[in-house]
């Protein structure tokens, strides 16, 4: 830890000095809580300025509550280790949806929580994906996906986007779905280079927990320099001592242990961890 | 010249890098144009997020990437 007080009398011993981190990367490594109300909030209409961008009935609506800076939300924290987007977003309206769009280098990962996404690539893939579903879509060298609810009900999505670990890497589309009724009360790795994990190119591992009773359980980060961002999707969260409500979320580094304790109402808790 | 090395830049709307060594050339960059050098009203060409919301990278290239580098004509 580099010296708080530069008047101090004592001499520095030679390579006490660290670069002096930027604001931006001491916001990226450090623990927060973060409450729902707290997150960033757009609301884009299929209609006007954004039109482009978003499809849809003229009364579709696309809402996005944002954890990091993203887009027009830019009053917030810029990211967590290697995560820049954390959303939580709700299309509303069939046809409502991200029309095809460029992108490069993030690793996009998209967990259905209802209705259904129908997400299409330049890989090559149409794919429909329903609740438990999800999918990691490495952009790469570049790739271009259109996102839409074709249903008539609410699309609720969470979209994730993580920086790559080498830059223009091949494109890549992979797939997978968390059983809720089979993975009951377990935590479960869902993305992340374990058995069973869809395998990105990062340092980062995605976990789920459904829960319909109250459950303790340790989470134990891959090494000290890993952070873990918690949010809670539904019910309850008692999460290092810090109760959580519904689209609460914290992030803690630097932890050997963090305790979690589910409520023994329905909870769904989404976990990321991530090196520095 | 600047001695400094060139910089890697990533727009964080879309992830669209931009090298100093590679310039843009098909937008009006040529080959080690300097982000400091490029007018703050600039946006990325492929989504318009504006240059203050690009991120300084430090991640290295895949492997055979980027597939023309001037440096390695030279």
């Amino acid at each position: 830890m580099r010296s708080a007080n530069p008047n101090s009398a004592r001499p520095m011993p030679p390579n006490a000095f660290q670069p002096i981190q930027t604001i931006k990367e001491m916001l990226m490594n450090s623990s927060f809580v973060m409450r729902a109300s707290e997150r960033g909030y757009n609301r884009f209409l299929s209609t006007g300025a954004a039109s482009s961008y978003i499809g849809g009935h003229p009364d579709s609506i696309l809402t996005r509550h944002s954890s990091f800076n993203f887009g027009p939300y830019q009053a917030g924290r810029p990211g967590f280790g290697r995560l820049r987007v954390f959303g939580d977003e709700t299309f509303s309206g069939a046809g409502c949806g991200y029309n095809i769009h460029p992108h490069h280098n993030f690793i996009i990962c998209a967990f259905v929580l209802e209705c259904q996404l129908t997400h299409i690539n330049t890989v090559g893939n149409i794919d429909q994906l329903t609740p438990g579903d999800f999918y990691a879509f490495s952009a790469g060298s570049g790739g271009k996906h259109c996102e839409v609810n074709l249903k008539q009900d609410d699309l609720h999505v969470i979209y994730i986007w993580m920086m790559p670990d080498q830059l223009l890497l091949p494109p890549l589309y992979s797939r997978s779905h968390f059983d809720a009724l089979s993975s009951r009360n377990k935590l479960v790795t869902l993305v992340g280079n374990v058995d069973g994990g869809v395998r990105v190119s990062q340092d980062v591992k995605v976990s789920r927990l459904v829960s319909d009773k109250s459950i303790t359980l340790e989470y134990v980060p891959t090494s000290a320099v890993h952070g873990v961002y918690a949010s809670v999707l539904e019910g309850t969260v008692d999460c290092a001592g810090t109760p959580l409500e519904r689209r609460d979320s914290t992030g803690i580094w630097g932890a050997e242990r963090i305790p979690l304790r589910t409520s023994a109402q329905e909870t769904d808790l989404l976990i990321v961890e991530t090196a520095a | 010249m600047s001695n400094e090395p060139l910089k890697r830049l990533m727009c964080l709307g879309c992830g669209f890098l931009y090298d100093e060594a590679l310039g843009l050339p098909e937008h009006g960059l040529p080959p080690g144009t300097r982000w400091a050098d490029i007018p703050e009203d600039w946006a990325c060409p492929d989504c318009g997020t504006p240059k203050r919301h690009f991120e300084m990278v430090e991640i290295p290239y895949a492997l055979g990437q980027p597939e023309f580098c001037p440096a390695d004509a030279a």
